[in-house]
């Protein structure tokens, strides 16, 4: 067999691909459909053939079915002729046990069905024969121990299961004698797995898997689209030697039809006083739910989700049961309760932050809202797919947007989703703290010689490129080898002995040990916040959010606002706040990034709008936005807007944002062109540097961290910085002197960097650094959360953890455990390959940037400066501040403002 | 840097060395805490003792001592001596064998049961305070009975630290000796010698915070805090001067 990824192009007919299965489950099909679906129509025949096969097709359109069905075929044909052993056949893994249960029942009628099929044929036979049905069975973390002793003694033939049970059931010496005889794997929703580390764990699991096994299981994919596909179809399939597994890659996710717009509910987002876009909002949220039977409203955040709830029943008087919120910190009954309520179809909307994204079927749903930029193509056609529940209907999808930047970034991006332009993913590559658990699971289950177990390793794809180094730093690692031989029994969790180069287990301690402790996802701490004086109970916040603040910010908590003082533990002191705006809004550990395609796009956007305005002359450009409408819009630029997905209104704030821009500051940035300003804000008497960098948030994060260390050792000062998807903004100390020769020596240091040297010594005192090590720490079995049957609080295991960093540094500055926190940062929370080719390309002059000095803050700094000002909840204090930055730059060009008014 | 004719802090290290009596004075070593964490599940490497024995030597090249004080909590377990504890024990007492020091160990309230090994390593142990020279040694942990009109009393126990904000906003937290006056007797507090413990930030906590109740007799505000680290040791001032400078400037945003 030669390897290959193939895009499969052209489906079967429906001829042939019943052909293919067995006469009863075809009898069954036949029976219960009408015809076959897209994927089906490819699917049913490759997997009959035992080709790996990924499947990338919306919900609705029978996936489950089209990745099972020719699968239960070869079963029913062991059935059938009584060679269907009891032993696990296939198995199943999804991210989410919700979906497990799905697909128990989806699964188990058509098991009845079939057999039901089989009886009436067979008669009397089915008992001479001895035709056993084919048998299903769920297993994950809820399973009660009943039920596994059950499962151990008659296992299913078709596996049930999630990643982290999966990894558990492998290691488990009784359990494995069943699995010896797999035939199949199916991942569903692939796209939530490949582009992290629990993925990586399964696709180790699946080697381990099926070194035991001992010959190719077939692999079936089944997800949402993911671009590339055949990266995805590399995490599916895995290597064999340096090259990947054969697999044939369907994409049927383009069949379903879309109605998308970018809304702008006011002619004005500048001037319109706050409380009248909030009711123009919820006026046409109002106008699509009453069109539709059932809208599903996106709001990004929790705290939004239970905003928008609330003001749909008090300004739209939606009653209780016509409406329901769904979000992560709800409980697992009330969420299950509302996707039931959906399924039934018996509520008008439901409003989600971003927990109904993923795949349980939640019936059928008219018309998706999304409140504020999904910030990728990828979410946005995934939430948008929710609309619409067989693939033949047109799904709906609107997004309401909540400033300027907003309306261009969800036209920009709706666009793309009409010409399927995806964002890319990526895999994480080569992370040792996942390594390090499938080792010690290795080593528990039998003796490894190393280079064998080095190769069972690599042939999962995120560990293809993985070093020889990079395995024994491990391996020694988890020998022990970092304490004196004397403490090795307790810190040691395998065995190895250099000289013949055996792997083992040590002790009887690890298995219980592994199987308690194994798993990717980190415990989260709530940080109870105490008012400082009194030590009174305020509220919480998570761990991540609290890793932001510093001692003097501001932010607000159940509507009031309070200093950040200190931490201590997991709690966290603050007083009450004079001030009247935030310094740092409460959303922003929840706030999706910017992705770096479509920030891209946005710049080509910008670019190629700027131009077409070129052809007004100054004193016709601020007649034309005195009083804009949509007839006042030019020519060649009305066309652009015209192709776009985007309403009337949208139209014209567009027209006027990019008009005012080219007024004030006669430039407007783009991804090719970094427009660098040097402001001063009167209001805060303070001085800005502004990057307009359009490339994402991850690669902002990476660059603002390199320009400021750069500027900082330039300057000899502390810099702060904010962080924004369109820029960010740097600040010097009052008195420093910025011109023309201080940024072009600045990006000469930028360019000439050591960008990985730079960034190691600016991030190791960092929160950030501290919560991602602890992270990696603990699934590295550094840290045990279970250990000897007492489970370890999150706060001691945050303990200390500054003088732990400390400690390894100086055993070894590349100890595994480092190592592993620093890629995880620069890889997965920045981005700092990206942001090497950026510095690239600005070395090469493809990328160029411009120094300009403005009195106050150009349109397009307003939205970059405000993010650091206020948040969504305080919409009024936040457009406050706009209207006044605003007011500034009118006056500069000369247009009058017209205050007041709606 | 010299505290004061009697009393050196030699540069960066959390150690006293006083003159008279030719003594290094060091507090709360917690030996064994790693096999403590250990076996919480925590398995983070070994690094306290060997921090603990570069700091003795150093100081001991440096001053010439003949013998060290161990101001308390020698110890992490509070219930027994653990195999990993005696193990750490040893090999710290050896060394100071071996540079010549001889020591003397004022008990705190994590080294119970050490009496017994008294003879074995030939330790000269007080409970919780001694006379020694014309000093006070106590460990901290409870209130103090003064014999005599010691020139100083020196304590353990609080780990003192202060933190420091700097102006782009990353705190940092230095550990630091404390140097005031508790009843008119100048009081010096010692710096937490184990590598990992924890550290109350004085400038920061409230006096509830504290954990020595012997701070409750001492206007702690007007203590100096002498910090140590990168190298140094250097006088920052009152604790209430250090509050005063309070939390960072606002950042522009």
């Amino acid at each position: 067999m030669f390897c290959i990824i193939e895009r499969v192009e052209s489906p079967f007919s429906d001829e042939e691909s019943l052909a293919v299965l067995n006469r009863y489950v075809r009898e069954w099909f036949v029976g219960n459909f009408d015809e076959l679906t897209p994927p089906q129509r490819y699917a049913f025949k490759l997997i009959a053939e035992r080709r790996n096969t990924l499947i990338a097709s919306p919900t609705g359109t029978g996936k489950t079915m089209s990745g099972f069905l020719s699968i239960l075929s070869t079963l029913f044909d062991k059935a059938v002729n009584g060679t269907l052993k009891e032993r696990v056949y296939c198995i199943y893994v999804s991210p989410l046990r919700s979906l497990n249960n799905d697909v128990y029942k989806n699964l188990t009628e058509p098991l009845e069905g079939i057999y039901q099929i089989i009886k009436e044929d067979k008669g009397v036979d089915i008992l001479k024969d001895n035709i056993r049905n084919v048998t299903i069975a769920v297993r994950t973390g809820d399973t009660t121990q009943k039920e596994r002793r059950r499962m151990l003694a008659k296992p299913p033939n078709i596996l049930v299961t999630t990643p982290e049970s999966l990894a558990i059931l492998i290691s488990s010496s009784k359990f494995v004698e069943n699995m010896r005889g797999v035939e199949y794997v199916v991942i569903d929703e692939i796209h939530e797995l490949a582009n992290n580390k629990r993925g990586t764990h399964l696709s180790l699991s699946i080697e381990r898997l099926q070194s035991i096994v001992g010959r190719d299981i077939v692999r079936i994919g089944l997800g949402a689209t993911l671009h590339p596909m055949e990266e995805a179809a590399r995490f599916l399939v895995g290597m064999d030697g340096d090259e990947p597994r054969s697999c044939a890659v369907v994409d049927t996710s383009l069949i379903k039809s879309m109605e998308v717009s970018a809304i702008s509910p006011v002619k004005d987002m500048i001037y319109t006083p706050e409380q009248r876009i909030e009711a123009a909002m919820y006026k046409e949220i109002g106008r699509i739910v009453k069109m539709s039977k059932t809208t599903l409203i996106f709001t990004n955040t929790r705290s939004g989700t239970e905003r928008v709830v609330f003001n749909m029943k008090r300004r739209l008087k939606y009653k209780p049961e016509d409406i329901a919120a769904h979000h992560s910190s709800l409980s697992r009954e009330s969420r299950l309760e509302v996707e039931g309520l959906l399924k039934q179809g018996a509520l008008r909307c439901v409003v989600s932050s971003t927990s109904l994204e993923l795949g349980v079927d939640i019936g059928t749903i008219d018309n998706v809202i999304q409140l504020g930029s999904p910030k990728s193509v990828t979410r946005a056609l995934q939430r948008i797919g929710r609309a619409g529940h067989t693939y033949q209907a047109v799904a709906k999808g609107e997004m309401i947007v909540l400033n300027r930047d907003d309306l261009v970034e969800c036209t920009v991006m709706l666009d793309a989703a009409m010409k399927k332009h995806l964002d890319s993913f990526s895999v994480s590559k080569n992370a040792l703290d996942v390594l390090a658990q499938h080792i010690v699971g290795m080593a528990i289950d039998r003796k490894w010689e190393v280079d064998e177990m080095y190769n069972v390793i690599r042939h999962a794809y995120p560990y293809a490129t993985l070093s020889k180094e990079d395995f024994m730093a491990m391996i020694d690692y988890l020998a022990g080898n970092y304490v004196g031989l004397e403490s090795r029994r307790v810190y040691g969790k395998i065995w190895y002995d250099k000289e013949t180069g055996i792997i083992g287990r040590r002790g009887m301690a690890i298995r219980p040990i592994y199987m308690l402790n194994l798993g990717t996802i980190p415990d989260e701490v709530a940080i109870n916040v105490l008012e400082l004086k009194t030590k009174r109970w305020i509220g919480n916040i998570e761990e991540e959010f609290l890793s932001r603040l510093e001692k003097g910010d501001i932010f607000s908590l159940g509507g009031k606002l309070y200093m950040f003082s200190y931490t201590a533990g997991s709690k966290c002191y603050v007083s009450e706040a004079k001030s009247s705006a935030p310094t740092i809004p409460p959303w922003f550990s929840e706030q999706l990034p910017l992705s770096f395609e479509l920030a891209e796009r946005i710049g080509e956007f910008r670019a190629a709008f700027a131009e077409s305005l070129m052809e007004m002359d100054e004193g016709e450009a601020r007649r034309l936005i005195s009083q804009p409408s949509i007839k006042s819009i030019p020519k060649s630029a009305k066309a652009i807007l015209d192709a776009l997905p985007v309403n009337e209104y949208g139209r014209i704030a567009i027209f006027r944002y990019f008009t005012e821009q080219l007024l004030f500051a006669g430039e407007v940035p783009n991804n090719r062109y970094i427009l660098i300003e040097y402001t001063r804000d009167k209001m805060a008497d303070t001085n800005y540097i502004i990057f307009h960098s359009l490339f994402g948030r991850r690669v902002n994060d990476t660059l603002s961290r390199v320009v400021a260390i750069s500027l900082g050792a330039m300057l000899g000062q502390d810099i702060s910085i904010t962080i924004n998807d369109n820029g960010f903004v740097v600040n010097t100390e009052e008195e420093t002197e910025i011109n023309e020769d201080t940024i072009s020596t600045l990006m000469k240091r930028v360019v000439a960097a050591d960008i990985d040297v730079l960034l190691k010594g600016n991030i190791r005192n960092t929160e950030i650094m501290r919560r991602r090590f602890r992270h990696v720490a603990t699934r590295s079995f550094m840290i045990l959360k279970n250990y000897m049957g007492r489970k370890m609080s999150v706060n001691r295991q945050q303990m200390n953890s500054r003088f732990l960093l400390k400690a390894l540094e100086e055993i070894d500055p590349n100890f595994p455990i480092l190592k592993e926190t620093y890629r995880e940062i620069f890889e997965e929370v920045m981005d700092i390959g990206r942001t090497r080719d950026l510095i690239g390309r600005i070395e090469r002059g493809e990328v160029r940037y411009k120094f300009i000095e403005t009195r106050s803050p150009s349109p397009f700094a307003h939205t970059i400066l405000t993010f650091g000002h206020a948040d969504v909840v305080l919409m009024k204090e936040r457009n406050d501040y706009l209207r006044y930055l605003h007011g500034l730059v009118l006056k500069r060009i000369g247009v009058k403002g017209r205050k007041g008014r709606g | 840097m010299m505290l004061d004719e009697d009393i050196y802090l030699p540069d960066g290290l959390p150690v006293a060395y006083i003159k008279s009596i030719n003594t290094l004075v060091v507090s709360d070593l917690h030996l064994g805490y790693e096999g403590m964490m250990a076996k919480r599940g925590m398995l983070i490497p070994k690094v306290n003792l060997r921090s603990i024995e570069d700091i003795i030597t150093k100081s001991a090249e440096e001053t010439g001592a003949k013998s060290i004080i161990v101001n308390g909590d020698i110890k992490n377990e509070f219930s027994n001596v653990e195999t990993e504890e005696f193990n750490e024990m040893l090999d710290l007492i050896r060394m100071a064998e071996r540079l010549g020091l001889r020591m003397t160990l004022i008990k705190g309230n994590h080294d119970n049961f050490v009496d017994r090994y008294r003879e074995a390593f030939h330790l000269e142990i007080h409970s919780q305070s001694a006379n020694i020279g014309e000093y006070m040694f106590i460990h901290g942990e409870r209130r103090p009975v003064i014999r005599g009109r010691p020139r100083m009393m020196i304590m353990g126990h609080e780990h003192p630290a202060i933190s420091i904000t700097n102006e782009a906003g990353v705190r940092e937290r230095l550990r630091c000796f404390l140097f005031g006056s508790y009843k008119g007797i100048p009081l010096l507090v010692l710096p937490a010698m184990n590598y990992f413990a924890g550290s109350t930030d004085i400038n920061m906590a409230d006096r509830d915070e504290l954990l020595s109740p012997v701070l409750e007799g001492v206007n702690v505000d007007a203590m100096h805090a002498i910090a140590i680290g990168y190298g140094s040791t250097i006088d920052f001032g009152t604790i209430s001067d250090l509050r005063r400078a309070g939390p960072r400037a606002m950042a522009g945003l």
